[in-house]
């Protein structure tokens, strides 16, 4: 245009260009979740490495054998007064127990919890960076990000790493303007949201007795006892859970953090009485 | 496997002997020609009243519902009731052998076989199978409950489930039983827990069978509709 050649100024892209070499897009080298991927290739992995491959021959039998820590207990629901959400502190390297007092809640900020089951280090990793986007989407745009986006953020996530043997299984859960908001987000991809979730080899435990005793009506208190006995069983059952049930309740106003309950006090309690 | 006619006082169920009266070397295990497709739930425990058991009636097939009303706890006498996990061909030729073998052993000592002898006889017998059995009978010694597997494994004990859908009961039963139940409240924990273990495993459903043996022998409940279940508690829920 006229205004253009006369004042001198050019335009951005050939600015650009000046600056950057062609076809680098970005100044940092950082991936940028919020484009998804569309723009540019995303993936912070190195040319030439290939994690899947390189996984599988870690767990090959009479090779070097790296047990990624699957077990865990985890699970979450929604009732009438916001949503529970339950877990056991158990860490697993095969057969190795590597701590049983790990939190496998991530409190993302006053109002967003996120658990993680699976791979300790991809759920602790991930969801951090996804603390940090959540945070920066807050200073961005002067309102909290809703459960639904934060749990769409996690899962772009995992879909830009699919197949390279990323292993989370986590829920997020929260509280915004649509009321009491529960995801469940795993490495696949997969995203559901829904009134009742459980994860980790310990879940289908959990499953059972949960299931049995909910009630969309109950009182706080019988939820609070629901989600202990959903993790209690599951870690009788279930070698790979254990140490004590860390709940979190998500109210309105945010969430409290309501107890940290030894499991094998929990489970004598309620075996009185059996053989 | 064979079993050979009883020549001395000792357990007719006696597996053949190798030299030094070791048992011989287990065969290799034979490749199966195709992939096996099992799943169920099935449930059994000790309390005051004698020994229940409960499974479902779903026989599965990968995907297919191969039949919705099958049969998955058999007596094989008065007092012992079996229940059979895993492939039912299996399951359902070791239980008529095992019942033939302890008819006869009746019929030879003049009193029948302890659940513990049955168990014995039961691995001995099962070589190259895949499955769970549970034995659950109140013999002379009062009620007893046997875990028999087909790699072997033979444990005793006072609740066992076993199935692709038993971690789901698994949960139910250790909230709920207790030695000192009512036949009614055993009756309701089984019932619950073979209900939610059918509600969350695709493998296991359709319908729920109840069995309580006593050391009058056993009795089978009406065989019940989980789908009823379901609506009576949606409708509780009122969702």
């Amino acid at each position: 245009m006229a205004l253009f050649q006369v004042s001198g100024l050019k335009s951005f892209a050939e600015l650009r260009e000046q600056i950057l070499p062609a076809r680098q897009t970005h100044l940092f080298d950082r991936t940028n979740h919020y484009n998804f991927g569309t723009k540019t290739q995303e993936f912070a992995v190195p040319l030439g490495v290939d994690p899947s491959g390189f996984l599988g021959t870690c767990s090959r039998d009479g090779g070097v054998s790296i047990d990624l820590n699957h077990g865990t207990t985890t699970l979450a629901f929604k009732f009438r007064h916001g949503v529970i959400v339950a877990v056991d502190s158990r860490a697993s390297a095969g057969r190795y127990l590597a701590s049983n007092d790990v939190n496998k809640v991530i409190e993302i900020n006053p109002y967003l919890l996120g658990t993680m089951s699976g791979s300790a280090a991809d759920c602790q990793y991930w969801e951090r960076l996804l603390a940090k986007e959540c945070r920066l989407y807050r200073l961005r745009s002067n309102h909290r990000i809703s459960v639904a986006a934060a749990s769409k953020l996690l899962c772009n996530m995992m879909l830009g790493y699919r197949g390279m043997g990323l292993s989370m299984g986590s829920m997020i859960c929260g509280w915004d303007k649509e009321g009491p908001g529960l995801y469940y987000v795993d490495d696949r991809g997969t995203r559901l949201s829904g009134r009742m979730f459980s994860t980790g080899c310990g879940s289908s435990y959990a499953y059972g007795v949960v299931d049995s005793g909910y009630r969309e009506d109950m009182a706080v208190e019988e939820a609070y006892e629901l989600g202990r006995r959903g993790i209690a069983h599951a870690t009788h059952r279930d070698a790979y859970s254990g140490g004590a049930v860390n709940m979190y309740h998500m109210q309105q106003d945010g969430w409290i953090k309501v107890c940290k309950d030894d499991v094998s006090e929990l489970i004598h309690r309620y075996r009185k009485g059996m053989f | 496997v064979l079993i050979r006619p009883a020549s001395s006082q000792e357990s007719v169920l006696q597996p053949p002997c190798g030299p030094a009266g070791l048992p011989p070397a287990a065969s290799q295990t034979v490749p199966l020609p195709f992939p096996m497709s099992h799943g169920t739930t099935t449930l059994a425990f000790l309390f005051q009243g004698g020994v229940l058991a409960a499974a479902d009636t779903r026989s599965s097939c990968s995907g297919l519902v191969a039949c919705p009303a099958s049969q998955k706890i058999r007596p094989i006498h008065s007092h012992l009731v079996g229940t059979t996990s895993g492939t039912s061909a299996d399951c359902a030729l070791w239980k008529r052998i095992l019942s033939r073998e302890l008819r006869l052993y009746q019929l030879r000592h003049g009193r029948r076989l302890s659940t513990s002898g049955a168990g014995g006889g039961a691995s001995a017998d099962l070589g190259g199978t895949s499955g769970g059995l549970q034995k659950a009978s109140p013999s002379s010694s009062g009620p007893g409950l046997w875990y028999v597997c087909s790699d072997g494994t033979r444990l005793r004990g006072s609740l066992f489930s076993v199935g692709s859908g038993s971690p789901y009961a698994y949960s139910i039963l250790d909230q709920g039983v207790r030695w000192g139940l009512t036949v009614e409240e055993a009756t309701s924990v089984a019932r619950e827990a073979v209900y939610r273990a059918a509600h969350r495993d695709a493998w296991s459903g359709n319908c729920v069978d109840v069995y309580h043996v006593t050391s009058k022998g056993w009795t089978r409940r009406k065989r019940e509709d989980l789908k009823e279940e379901y609506y009576r508690e949606k409708g509780r829920q009122g969702r």
